[in-house]
């Protein structure tokens, strides 16, 4: 193994990466265009971040204070596309980019050039999508769920959004495409299917999702498009279109959608929780299946979040069991995660934290997920801030923090440097206690009956706000520990080649900081882990 | 080149055609869903 990587690595010692901008405009390397990814996920989340910011200050007492309620409108349809589609799904794309080829011992991603477009669409897409707010009109204002006939009121904005949607999807796309040729056909030999670690397992389901639900979204909006401008009644009742019909079409990407924001997440977890036990994971292959399942229900539960546009009962029974089905499939995850736990030797490094927080905090945002998938409560809890308290819970302390759990664990590999672990765990405490904060509040709201998307409220509802308000403050804070760790990163000690204790898998095998090229002679998986155990 | 990387190279873009094939059509399918709907 490490002879492998060695003749590699002097095979390419004439083309190391090029100097200047030019190495990261023209990169067809892998872990180039995973750093591409990474960086910019984080700026975007900071982007995303400010929006919120924007959207908690106007929350934090009630009547009207800063911005008009156009324009807390527009922070909350931004905020939500920024996050989801610049910052969550580009966060997992780079991971991705980084880690799958090592993990399965190829030399590069199948489609490299691919590979590039597939990442500079992105900044052209968010670009067109950020000068809205500049444009007359301003910005998209009807929510990330874009629902005719609202959105059909857009101003200047309306071609924009759709433009800048469509290379999204189409990023998107060529990236999954490219995962799925990569896993299929560059793994090394000995590199079984149910061998490969489970976040190549989860980004392989993902992949497919991408390939699947994309798309669909696409379709949705070109029709939101030749509805605007074409004359053509899709959506619009008035010339005998459906605008139910839309909403039918967006959640049947919308759901899967949830699970391409997770399920990378539930992979990155399921790394970390063996190598800070010091014990394999548990049911390495239920695991696989309890994830294909979660895949292919994700396809059958859309509707659950439109009960209450009125459809007949025996439509609302299904979707509410068919959702509720989702719980096994999780459980078994879940469960999973703990038994490899379980008696192992822990320690609590900041990777193990930020994991352990998720299988807590993720598994709250599930439950009250099961909350919502109840119809007749539903027509209760829907357009609350109880759905934006369950959303939160999965996608903060879930998704991010599983991000977040990955950067801590891979950085010394990435870097070959150990990163600050006392500013680690600082960063990790700050974030859940403000999480936390910011978003139990609003299982209470929610109850209450507080309505989404408003930038005002009655004033019953001002204690449980400030304390989110004061909470979503203090998190946007916190993660400027992160930003510091990362600009000190090569000021610690060398990491080994094996980073920590007990990690399992090819990517610990080649030297830190990860060489430029690595596995261009494909690696014996079966001598690796032999010398591992 | 060996035969074997040959191979590969065809199976990686028999692959990613396929599945380029399957998302256009799910994109055209859907607009046919519209047209017929509406």
């Amino acid at each position: 193994m490490t002879t492998a990587v060695a003749d590699a690595h002097e095979q390419h010692d004439d083309h190391g990466p090029a100097r200047g901008i030019s190495r990261w405009l023209f990169t067809t390397n892998h872990k180039d265009i995973g750093t591409l990814y990474l960086v910019f996920s984080l700026i975007m989340f900071f982007v995303g971040g400010a929006m919120a910011l924007v959207i908690r200050t106007e929350l934090m007492n009630p009547g009207l204070q800063f911005v008009h309620p156009e324009f807390f409108n527009q922070m909350t349809t931004m905020h939500a596309l920024v996050m989801v589609f610049g910052a969550v799904m580009p966060a997992f794309v780079g991971l991705a980019n980084w880690m799958i080829p090592m993990m399965i011992g190829a030399p590069d991603m199948a489609l490299p050039r691919m590979n590039n477009w597939s990442f500079w669409i992105l900044p052209v897409a968010f670009g067109i999508l950020i000068s809205t707010l500049f444009m007359p009109g301003g910005a998209p204002a009807s929510g990330w769920t874009m629902y005719p006939p609202l959105v059909l009121q857009t101003g200047d904005a309306f071609p924009f959004l759709i433009f800048s949607v469509h290379l999204m999807g189409l990023s998107s796309i060529m990236g999954a495409i490219n995962i799925i040729v990569t896993i299929l056909n560059m793994r090394a030999p000995d590199m079984w299917l149910l061998k490969m670690p489970m976040f190549v397992w989860t980004w392989l389901i993902t992949a497919y999702l991408l390939i699947a639900v994309m798309p669909v979204l696409a379709g949705a909006v070109t029709m939101l498009l030749t509805d605007q401008f074409f004359g053509t009644s899709f959506f619009l009742a008035a010339g005998g279109g459906d605008p139910v019909m839309f909403q039918h079409i967006f959640w049947f990407f919308g759901h899967p959608e949830v699970y391409i924001m997770i399920l990378p997440a539930f992979g990155v977890v399921s790394e970390i929780i063996p190598t800070f036990s010091r014990k394999p994971l548990f049911g390495h292959d239920s695991m696989v299946y309890a994830a294909s399942c979660i895949a292919f229900l994700s396809f059958i539960v859309w509707a659950h979040h439109m009960f209450t546009v009125g459809m007949p009962l025996s439509g609302q029974l299904f979707f509410m069991f068919a959702t509720m089905l989702i719980a096994v499939p999780t459980g078994v995850k879940i469960f999973n995660w703990v038994a490899t736990m379980w008696r192992g030797a822990m320690t609590f490094e900041t990777p193990m934290l930020f994991s352990l927080a998720f299988v807590f905090l993720f598994t709250i945002g599930g439950f009250s997920g099961l909350m919502l998938a109840v119809a007749p409560a539903d027509i209760q809890y829907h357009d609350t801030y109880f759905v934006v308290a369950h959303f939160h819970y999965v996608l903060v302390p879930g998704s991010i923090f599983a991000i977040m759990a990955g950067a801590y664990y891979w950085l010394p590999k990435w870097t070959g440097y150990m990163y600050n672990e006392a500013a680690g765990k600082l960063h990790f405490w700050l974030s859940t206690i403000f999480v936390n904060l910011t978003f139990f509040p609003m299982h209470f709201l929610g109850l209450a009956g507080m309505p989404r998307r408003i930038p005002d409220y009655s004033t019953q509802f001002t204690d449980f706000n400030t304390m989110a308000s004061v909470g979503a403050i203090g998190f946007g804070l916190s993660q400027l520990v992160f930003v510091y760790i990362l600009l000190t990163s090569k000021k610690g000690a060398e990491a080994t080649d094996r980073v920590w204790e007990a990690p399992k898998g090819l990517e610990w095998t080649v030297p830190s900081p990860a060489p430029y090229h690595t596995f261009d002679t494909p690696p014996k998986v079966r001598v690796a882990q032999e010398s591992f155990e | 080149m060996t035969p074997g990387d040959i191979e590969r190279r065809k199976n990686v873009r028999r692959t990613a055609l396929i599945m380029a094939g399957i998302a256009l059509a799910i994109f055209l399918g859907f607009i046919l869903l519209g047209v017929l709907r509406s």
